[in-house]
């Protein structure tokens, strides 16, 4: 239902002209249908869990069933200590106050093609 | 539809649709758009993501949410540099062919806040500028803060503030029945007490305000928008036919002023304004590229 709602008088000659291009629209639509095609055909750098590439679909999939895999990054490798103990006791701790500082990281991530878990969020 | 313009600018004049009771049709064609996002049938679509707000946790959910792909894209990006093609091909063309015009005829969650706006309620007229906010949404929400709890070893699933967290198409499509599912099945209620809230606060506001969501933070349809500008799909304006009436003005739900801007980013190309003749839905054709305007203006 619609109602008449007062408004100042409308003066045609005062409106922007839309001049509407082809072109514009037509060459995003290619573009939009050959980046389309190639993502359907990309191969993604995230491995799944028996190793294999993962192709773009299945990532996108496994966002909606739980399918992402974290692996905890690996320790820090210990340095190599010097011979003198009291040197070595400030490599450990410079070793150790680095390792704190570093954020935990998610390190690798693998999808798994057989997840169906609905997203917890 | 009709053919051929008479004024010989570039595209085809949907000047047909002038005539029909769009307010009468448009409701078919959204809730036959249900039978493609809500197709059980087509789960194995998850791999791709659509053109429409609609959760991708829902369990009826065909597609993938384009919402919900950008973000996690964003969260992953730290650990692996991906690239959504698929994600930024379905955009572009969805825009680029028709702009928002799938917020206005096809997406479900703009079809259930036009269900609600029906209910008879004095509606509230909120600033254009607010629209600006789904920017805000879609830059900060949707990209930068996935990236920056990514960047910090948090996936997306476990990341405290999310747009997934947020939304309230999650609470209704994916929360709402998991936790009935769950509850049917003896187990516990699912969804958070937070979630619960929104969901509400939500549909109150979609009864008093014409499609909040769309109008203040859907981050997709805000992108969409961007599109109208130079998507084949436009609105035009027949100076000649306008009588000054304000019809078009009245009619548009989204406070759009008709008379003044077509193609704006906050229309939803509902073709409500169409029915006062003097706007016209048009497709733009590879032709001469004529001013609508200054062709009616010639003698």
């Amino acid at each position: 239902m619609t109602r008449k709602i007062s408004q100042p008088p409308i003066n045609p000659g005062t409106r922007p002209t839309e001049q509407r291009d082809f072109w514009t629209g037509g060459v995003l639509t290619i573009v939009g249908l050959l980046v389309l095609i190639a993502g359907l055909r990309h191969l993604t750098g995230v491995e799944t869990l028996d190793g294999s590439s993962a192709w773009e679909t299945q990532l996108v999939k496994a966002f909606s069933t739980g399918g992402l895999r974290y692996a905890e990054a690996t320790a820090a490798v210990l340095p190599t200590l010097p011979d003198n103990p009291a040197d070595a006791v400030a490599t450990l701790d410079r070793a150790r106050k680095s390792s704190t500082e570093r954020p935990h990281a998610i390190g690798r991530v693998r999808v798994d093609l057989g997840a169906s878990t609905p997203c917890p969020t | 539809m009709n053919g051929q313009s008479d004024d010989k600018s570039s595209g085809v004049g949907l000047s047909g649709l002038g005539t029909k009771p769009l307010s009468r049709i448009r409701p078919w064609f959204q809730a036959a758009f249900l039978a493609v996002w809500l197709a059980p049938v087509g789960r194995w679509l998850h791999g791709i993501p659509g053109c429409v707000f609609h959760c991708y946790s829902c369990p009826l959910s065909s597609f993938a949410c384009p919402v919900g792909v950008a973000a996690n894209y964003a969260a992953l990006w730290p650990a692996a540099h991906e690239v959504p093609y698929i994600l930024i091909g379905v955009i572009l063309i969805t825009g680029a062919v028709g702009g928002s015009l799938v917020c206005g005829w096809a997406c479900p969650f703009g079809f259930l806040q036009d269900f609600l706006s029906k209910i008879n309620r004095r509606k509230l007229q909120i600033p254009s500028w607010t629209g600006h906010l789904r920017y805000v949404m879609l830059i900060g929400l949707v990209l930068a803060l996935p990236l920056f709890f990514g960047a910090r070893g948090v996936p997306f699933e476990e990341q405290p503030v999310s747009v997934c967290r947020l939304c309230p198409a999650g609470a209704l499509e994916s929360g709402l029945p998991h936790s009935l599912q769950s509850i049917a099945q003896g187990g516990p209620w699912l969804m958070g007490w937070q979630k619960i809230v929104l969901l509400t606060v939500f549909l109150g506001a979609a009864v008093v305000i014409h499609r909040p969501w769309c109008r203040l933070l859907c981050p997709l349809g805000g992108l969409l928008a961007l599109f109208n500008r130079f998507s084949l799909f436009h609105l035009r304006f027949r100076a000649e036919k306008c009588v000054e009436c304000n019809l078009c003005r009245s009619r548009c739900s989204m406070g759009v002023k008709v008379d003044q801007q077509l193609n704006a980013p906050n229309c939803i190309r509902c073709l409500e304004c169409v029915k006062c003749g003097a706007i016209e839905a048009a497709f733009a054709l590879p032709a001469e590229k004529q001013d609508s305007y200054t062709s009616a203006q010639k003698p």
